[in-house]
């Protein structure tokens, strides 16, 4: 995958009007999904924005505006844009006009209001006292439900706030970036090598795809040829992450509707494949295999087939306890109708991964926007349209048989040579990347000089689905909030980073 | 149907592991060990520049050049087992989890190519009494403070039928009220420290907090960072550490069973 970077746009002339800013439309009239927007600062200390939308083409449609003069709010036009234009508000200090809700995003109120982490100075930044107002719903019979940030179990921090009449959710709002660790700004000064620990750290249980998709935006800057043995073994490493992923949210969808026998099954399935890794390259997560042009282990014949077999194995044994999971009737009674995305939401949103396959929206990166050894394989990619929970756990049922057949394919015919070449930068470079990650569409951008990294924008799939979610939870009952949210798995780390 | 499945579950072979094969493993952890006789000056000072978090460091300790390996810093990335020529390997057993801070650290004289004993300290007493009173029956509640989730998917694990944590009389609870022990994982961010606080304090005394990973132990590759306050004890009291990033449920069950002085127990 390459991106076009189009000529900058004038600035707006006087200091009072906004700098405008049209969507890019496709041939049927539809505008094109907003995959991110970021702000940065050139070399120069120009201040920059950078939109990337996907236009239906292989490439994605990238447009960079100066902002020094104030930014018109693209949300009306893209409702997808609101909590990226929240975002870079908090980081840059750009002045936004027409947002319909600016409020602090991304730190709470410990941080003072005239600060913005990514262009001012950080040490010692003052602790403050700032309010955070929620949207209040008003009228009788109406309660307010918070829950968070600490959670009932072992999962992220995060908070909701629901507003209820009886059992019934009338309106949720979403309060995250609890776990935000400046994780951007700690990219700057890095070199091309050291930047990938981080992006393994973005979000521990999808560090694979991070790491991918860091090393790719690298080796896109460079430009560096990435062996095909890589390639090959890159695709084998992110379709095992999918299928763990897979294989926990089905558990833990079995868990939240007290289906203790599936969700214990799926918990060893699991661990089945985590030891498969540890056994095949050392590391149960694949953390500290990729880097900037190619994998730093190579993994012999047998070891790769012994990997397969387990492979084999496991999406046997998944299957076969999915189908009787989804056929038994308390399941489908808890299942179906439960928690709805509709695909206009779904697409005004934005949304990606399997939230939105589930709703309708045909969307892939490994289909639509191939790199590495994706360009060289043949997939099908499974499309429902209820939208429900049930519609997003068939979604995962059907994605771990495609994923094992990627992996069998690619483990067949796995090309012979070397897994590293190297990677340096020169001068100043940027380079784009996008993976399919378990949760959806993963991009990065990065740019560097001199082999020090001076940006590094993450575009994480659950940054763009959370604010779906409460979509999808409106008119259902408080107590099926659990199950939702499981299946929408969405990575509280990933999201706040 | 479901009776279908849990007849074939039952034919199979319990996938239990023994306690004997869990104590000290490490697999798929990445932790580092060090091969004393093949350790130079030279080295020892290559693989403290490569490594990313300072968890290698070369020091001089009483007119002796020695190296220093922190495993609470350590996010088992190998860069110094590539760079090591055979003197840093993967480890084979570890048994350093569980502990106090300071018993994470292990030193190698440079010149005489051994380890250097670390200094015993004096037993707690009252830390030996909570143990005595929470030994049997613990109950963890786990608190996420910034974590990027690798931790938290490998305490997950620890219900699987592989480890089953229950077997020891462990239970994960939900309400900070209900238990005695906080596992505490990731660098405690600024947006949640006063959540930390609040939780700690919630926990009735007496109280265990064990801190989790590279990043509860000392912050790991987000100390420093703006958003970030530090390492758990910066925010909380803790009373052990369990390294790694993440630790492997095989290190996380020896260390919650080395803070129960429960390890050599069936």
């Amino acid at each position: 995958m390459n991106e076009r970077a189009q000529p900058l746009q004038a600035p707006g002339k006087s200091e009072n009007r906004e700098t405008p800013f049209s969507l890019p439309v496709l041939a049927d009239g539809s505008r094109a999904r907003l995959v991110t927007l970021f702000g940065r600062i050139g070399p120069e200390g120009q201040r920059r924005v950078r939109y990337v939308f996907d236009k239906g083409e292989p490439d994605y449609f990238v447009t960079e505006i100066a902002a020094d003069a104030p930014l018109a709010s693209i949300v009306s036009q893209a409702p997808a844009a609101a909590w990226f234009e929240r975002e870079m508000h908090d980081q840059y200090g750009f002045e936004i006009r027409k947002h319909p809700d600016l409020r602090p995003l991304v730190f709470h109120g410990n941080w003072p209001d005239n600060v913005h982490a990514m262009v001012d100075d950080v040490t010692d930044v003052p602790w403050a006292q700032r309010d955070y107002q929620f949207l209040q719903v008003q009228g009788e019979g109406i309660t307010e439900v918070a829950v968070g940030p600490v959670h009932a179990g072992i999962i992220e921090p995060g908070h909701f706030r629901f507003s209820v009449v009886g059992d019934t959710v009338l309106h949720l709002e979403l309060r995250h970036f609890y776990t935000h660790k400046g994780t951007e700004k700690l990219f700057e000064g890095r070199t091309a090598g050291d930047g990938v620990m981080l992006a393994e750290s973005v979000s521990g249980d999808n560090c694979f795809a991070h790491a991918v998709a860091y090393c790719q935006a690298v080796e896109n800057a460079c430009p560096a040829s990435l062996p095909a043995r890589a390639a090959a073994l890159r695709l084998i490493g992110l379709e095992l992450e999918r299928l763990v992923c897979h294989v926990s949210d089905f558990g833990g969808l079995c868990t939240d509707v007290g289906f203790i026998v599936g969700a214990a099954l799926a918990t060893r399935i699991k661990e089945d494949l985590l030891q498969a890794s540890a056994r095949c390259c050392g590391t149960r997560y694949w953390r500290g295999v990729a880097v900037p042009g190619g994998l730093r282990l190579d993994l012999d014949l047998a070891a790769v087939a012994r990997l397969t077999r387990s492979v084999e194995e496991s999406v046997r044994e998944f299957r076969d306890l999915a189908h009787v999971v989804l056929e038994t009737p308390s399941i489908q009674n808890r299942f179906e109708g439960a928690g709805i995305l509709k695909k206009n939401v779904a697409r005004d949103l934005a949304v990606v991964g399997v939230v939105a396959r589930a709703s309708g929206v045909n969307l892939d990166v490994r289909r639509d926007h191939p790199s590495g050894h994706y360009e060289l394989v043949q997939m099908t990619v499974p499309v429902l349209h209820y939208g429900d929970v049930m519609a997003r756990a068939r979604i995962r049922v059907e994605e771990v048989s495609v994923s094992a057949r990627l992996i069998r394919e690619t483990a067949d015919a796995l090309p012979p040579g070397p897994v590293r070449a190297p990677v340096q930068f020169t001068a100043a470079v940027s380079g784009a990347s996008a993976v399919e990650s378990p949760r959806g569409e993963l991009y990065y951008w990065i740019e560097g000089r001199d082999d020090r990294l001076t940006r590094c924008h993450i575009k994480s799939p659950s940054f763009q689905n959370w604010p779906a979610m409460p979509f999808a939870v409106v008119e259902n009952m408080i107590a099926d909030f659990p199950l939702i949210n499981k299946s929408f798995n969405l990575s509280y780390s990933g999201c706040d980073r | 149907m479901i009776l279908d499945v849990i007849q074939r579950s039952l034919r199979r072979p319990s996938r239990l592991i023994p306690v004997e094969a869990l104590m000290e493993s490490c697999e798929g952890s990445r932790m580092p060990d060090v091969q004393p006789e093949r350790l130079t000056v030279d080295i020892a000072s290559r693989v403290s520049a490569v490594c990313p978090t300072g968890a290698l460091a070369t020091e001089d300790r009483k007119g002796r050049s020695c190296l220093r390996l922190s495993y609470g810093h350590c996010i088992g990335c190998g860069r110094c087992v590539e760079v090591g020529e055979g003197a840093l390997v993967p480890a084979a057993r570890f048994r350093w989890t569980g502990l106090e801070k300071e018993q994470l650290v292990r030193r190698w004289d440079l010149s005489r190519r051994v380890e250097i004993a670390a200094e015993t300290s004096e037993p707690d007493a009252v830390r030996g009494r909570v143990q005595k009173l929470l030994g049997r029956a613990l109950n963890i509640r786990q608190l996420d403070t910034g974590s990027c989730n690798g931790c938290e998917a490998e305490i997950s694990a620890l219900t699987n039928p592989y480890y089953d944590l229950e077997r020891w009389g462990i239970h994960f609870v939900a309400s900070p009220k209900h238990a005695d022990m906080l596992l505490v994982t990731g660098p405690v961010t600024r947006n949640m420290a006063d959540a930390v606080r609040a939780t700690y304090e919630a926990v009735p005394a007496p109280k265990l907090v064990v801190a989790v990973g590279a990043c509860g132990c000392s912050g790991g590759l987000f100390a420093g960072s703006h958003a970030v306050v530090g390492a758990v004890d910066a925010v909380i009291p803790v009373d052990r550490y369990i390294p790694g990033c993440p630790p492997s449920p095989a290190m996380l069950l020896s260390g919650i069973l080395e803070v129960l002085g429960r390890r050599h127990l069936k």
